[in-house]
């Protein structure tokens, strides 16, 4: 923690008020002036944690396209690819993290993956080109995807001071230092 | 032009409509292509689709595409090439999912459900040029064939039987005279394995004064795919017209390997027999490879090598399609 973090939370103990056990991190990811939807927000997880990842999230595949079309989940994840469309689709991951291939599944039904270690998969369908998905698999409980405006919020981070990353398509990597606790807890993310 | 026109308004007014999460989604590509058959080809295909309230899903597609020559089948995969705008199909949606079972039911202009029909079998796979037993004017069943009417697709995922009754829409050179359409058609999936059988009643294209009666065909088709490898194919057997029958199918090897980076590899074996009186009939055997490449992003490229044998128009028994497609979607 950093000292004047620590120098808050001390005199916050002295004068008996009660130091929230974590805090809700907002912020914004932005290129330039723009707003930057879409981009996935991730904190190095301290040593320690085991919070268990959701057991399940499902990508959906609907009028030829996958929702969300930017995923993230916590390694461990089992996401399930449900058919809602009258046409077949072949979702299948062949370059980068989880490599599978489900083939040709009718409406009505799903087929499910389980990402089992951190990476970016980038997930397409074998007969609709247009059809593109990423799924960021992490090391995590800390992370989040920007809204439609570029917002985004993190729930329950504990105090401390984090490595934080930030990834969309198109864009490269960023990382920095970002610091949760009482009075700190925003960040801007932006890309020149 | 009117048409697209309206196509693309349609799209605009449904964005704040928008039932679930999703967003309507329009996709333009355009194409442009030769053949040493000396023809030259540009298509412009649009197409919306999404949701609006309740559930009901819509689909609209139109495109205008043109060619430099009639005389040859070339580029034939996808669209009509009348030089004008048109609207393709353009319908509702909803499907229902009690329990284990499945319910859909669409209305409206929709591409005729016989065999492997929808426009995305055809129209991105690499092939620029429709299988012989779906081409406009070899007295088969044409992919530009349309329904104006009702279809309904009753069972669970991996069984299903679909109906449709209506009245032919076509676009193209083969144009189905006015009359009651019906087609029924079974499905079933086992593992990655699909097969399904169809059949259609329907009304002729071919001109009133000597095509008598009514269309009557049968067919099977079968489509796998797993690692990146897809086989598909139909069979199909029929009668255009009183007193002719027409066989005939084809089998595609379509290939996407890790290995293989921005290559597609296609194969198709296939043939056709229309059978009437000389000097009239019609057949021939067909070879072609080819290949697609994603070039650039939203670019692809591909070119495909037909060699043909038999009583084709065709001018030649070996030909060379090449042609660039752009495709861009917004949401």
């Amino acid at each position: 923690m950093r000292p004047g973090l620590l120098a808050v939370a001390v005199l916050a103990s002295i004068a008996g008020a009660r130091v929230p056990a974590a805090f809700d991190l907002h912020g914004a990811t932005r290129a330039g002036n723009r707003a930057e939807p879409y981009a996935v927000v991730w904190l190095d997880a301290p040593q320690g944690i085991t919070q268990a990842p959701v057991s399940k999230v499902v990508l959906d595949q609907r009028n030829l396209d996958f929702f969300p079309r930017i995923l993230a989940v916590r390694v461990g994840t089992v996401v399930e690819f449900p058919n809602n469309d009258r046409v077949f689709h072949n979702v299948f991951s062949f370059h980068d993290g989880k490599r599978f291939d489900l083939g040709l599944y009718p409406v009505g039904t799903m087929k499910r993956v389980t990402f089992d270690h951190p990476g970016l998969s980038r997930i397409f369908c074998n007969i609709h080109p247009n059809m593109a998905a990423h799924v960021m698999s992490l090391d995590t409980p800390y992370f989040t995807v920007s809204d439609a405006d570029g917002r985004f919020a993190m729930a329950a981070v504990p105090p401390g001071t984090y490595t934080y990353h930030a990834w969309r398509p198109g864009r490269a990597d960023l990382t920095g230092s970002v610091v949760v606790g009482p009075g700190a807890s925003s960040l801007e993310i932006r890309w020149r | 032009m009117k048409l697209l026109m309206a196509l693309v308004a349609m799209a605009i007014a449904a964005h704040p409509t928008v039932a679930s999460s999703q967003t309507v989604a329009v996709e333009l590509t355009q194409t442009v292509g030769a053949s040493t058959e000396s023809v030259a080809a540009a298509a412009t295909q649009i197409r919306a689709f999404g949701e609006v309230a309740g559930g009901v899903r819509f689909m609209g597609e139109g495109a205008w595409a043109a060619r430099s020559s009639s005389g040859t089948d070339a580029f034939g995969a996808a669209y009509p090439y009348a030089n004008r705008a048109q609207v393709i199909e353009a319908y509702g949606e909803r499907t229902f999912q009690p329990g284990p079972f499945l319910v859909g039911i669409r209305g409206g202009r929709y591409r005729t459900p016989f065999g492997i029909s929808s426009a995305s079998d055809h129209a991105y796979d690499g092939f620029f040029r429709a299988p012989l037993i779906r081409y406009d004017n070899y007295y088969a069943l044409s992919n530009n064939f349309l329904e104006h009417g009702a279809d309904v697709i009753v069972g669970v995922p991996r069984l299903t039987l679909e109906v449709s009754a209506g009245t032919p829409s076509d676009v193209g050179a083969a144009s189905r005279r006015s009359g009651l359409d019906t087609v029924v058609r079974g499905q079933g999936v086992i593992g990655a394995l699909i097969v399904g059988m169809s059949y259609i009643r329907t009304t002729p294209y071919e001109d009133e004064y000597y095509a008598k009666g009514r269309a009557v065909f049968t067919g099977v088709d079968l489509r796998f795919m797993r690692g990146g490898v897809q086989v598909r194919g139909e069979w199909i057997s029929g009668r255009p017209f009183d007193g002719t029958t027409t066989t005939g199918g084809y089998a595609d090897l379509i290939v996407h390997r890790p290995s293989m980076g921005p290559i597609t590899a296609v194969m198709r074996a296939e043939h056709l027999a229309y059978e009437v009186g000389s000097p009239y009939q019609l057949y021939g055997t067909r070879y072609t490879g080819g290949a697609r490449i994603r070039v650039l992003g939203r670019l692809t490229a591909a070119v495909d090598v037909i060699h043909q044998s038999g009583a084709l128009p065709q001018r030649h028994s070996t030909t060379v399609d090449v042609g660039v497609t752009y495709s861009v979607r917004s949401h």
